[in-house]
């Protein structure tokens, strides 16, 4: 039965792991953090898999767990500090549709996400995720309202972070 | 365009373009590795005060005879000596069972406030632990202290020695002395338990600002 459990888990992860990565992109700086922070939220997941029940989709229940071991249960590790900032490396653009004014726009983008706090960079993920504003209020435990209203000022800080 | 809307469309057109995708083989491993939140640090701490206060209370039961005899001759009867035992056993029992509670209600799988408040009441119940130990060990040096200038033959002998003025702020002096330790005892533990927290706090400060 464990086993069989166990599989499910890996298999699930295996096929929703972007979810994770993309939490670890946005809360962390460098390869080293990044690892950490994935094996951290994969151990939490494995952790909490047992009382997942199946009325939540699996990957929304991701995006729970996977934010708060980001936001509330993830200590940054030591050895992160030492090793090299790859903000510029880690959001690479492969695609060839974006001009070079949208590309250094988005290389801009990704980096003033970067400066945001963390529930600043929950709400951007969520919303990048396309999350609707109830989805959101209810994986931060906030008020709709709140969510839209924090959502204008994380876009108008971005806005100033820019375009200072 | 908006710029959200820029980085929305770039982000989902980069769905799969995570550089180094894990396979099961590699996922395996990871699930077992041990965990180093903040929570396992928590319950580390909390076990460790639980078992360094458990340690000193226990103190007089494994020390000398003569030890133990004077303890119970300075609280009159053996009778109080005892009474204040259960109690204080009494009382570390109910910690144990408040932190068992609120570790168990602290869910990953809660909204982020809710999981931020589970772990903070989580952290006040081993503050409070905390406080009523410093409070009793204040107290209970303060009272050996007295006990042992008017009671004890040799000290309050010397003592005598001392006018009414040299005498009380020779007892201010030790008072302040004892209050001091437990300060710095007091002001160890804030350190700890705001180093781990920092973030918490503030993330939850961040949270309860959206309220107001």
């Amino acid at each position: 039965m464990d086993k069989e459990l166990e599989h499910n888990f890996v298999e699930l992860l295996e096929k929703h792991q972007n979810i994770v990565h993309k939490v670890c992109r946005l809360y962390t700086n460098n390869q080293d953090a990044h690892n950490d922070l994935f094996q951290e939220i994969t151990i939490q997941l494995w952790k909490a898999y047992p009382k997942f029940r199946g009325d939540a989709k699996f990957s929304t229940w991701m995006y729970r767990v996977g934010l708060n071991t980001a936001i509330t249960l993830y200590r940054k590790s030591k050895r992160s500090i030492k090793t090299q900032e790859f903000e510029s490396v880690s959001f690479k653009i492969k695609s060839v549709e974006y001009d070079d004014t949208e590309e250094q726009q988005l290389k801009l983008l990704y980096k003033a996400v970067h400066q945001l706090n963390d529930i600043e960079k929950a709400l951007v993920f969520l919303y990048l995720e396309d999350k609707n504003y109830s989805e959101i209020s209810e994986t931060l435990g906030i008020t709709e309202v709140n969510a839209r209203v924090k959502m204008n000022r994380v876009k108008k800080k971005l806005k100033t972070i820019l375009n200072p | 365009m908006d710029e959200l809307e820029l980085l929305k469309k770039d982000w989902q057109s980069n769905t799969t373009q995570v550089e180094h995708q894990l396979t099961e083989k590699e996922l395996y491993p990871m699930m077992h590795k041990k965990s180093s939140s903040i929570v396992k640090t928590l319950f580390y701490i909390s076990v460790a005060e639980l078992i360094f206060w458990i340690i000193i209370n226990s103190i007089p039961y494994f020390s000398s005879e003569e030890y133990r005899a004077e303890l119970a001759s300075m609280y009159g009867n053996s009778g109080v000596l005892l009474g204040i035992t259960i109690f204080s056993y009494a009382v570390i029992l109910g910690f144990v069972y408040l932190l068992y509670k609120a570790y168990k209600s602290i869910s990953v799988t809660d909204n982020a406030k809710r999981l931020m408040e589970s772990i903070i009441k989580t952290r006040k119940i081993i503050k409070y632990y905390v406080i009523y130990n410093l409070v009793m060990a204040f107290l209970s040096m303060t009272f050996g202290l007295y006990y042992t200038v008017y009671e004890n033959p040799e000290v309050s002998e010397q003592f005598a020695k001392f006018s009414d003025k040299q005498m009380f702020f020779a007892m201010v002096i030790m008072v302040l002395a004892i209050a001091f330790f437990v300060l710095i005892f007091w002001i160890f533990y804030r350190i700890i338990y705001g180093i781990l927290l920092r973030r918490l706090n503030r993330n939850y400060k961040e949270l309860k600002k959206l309220e107001v």
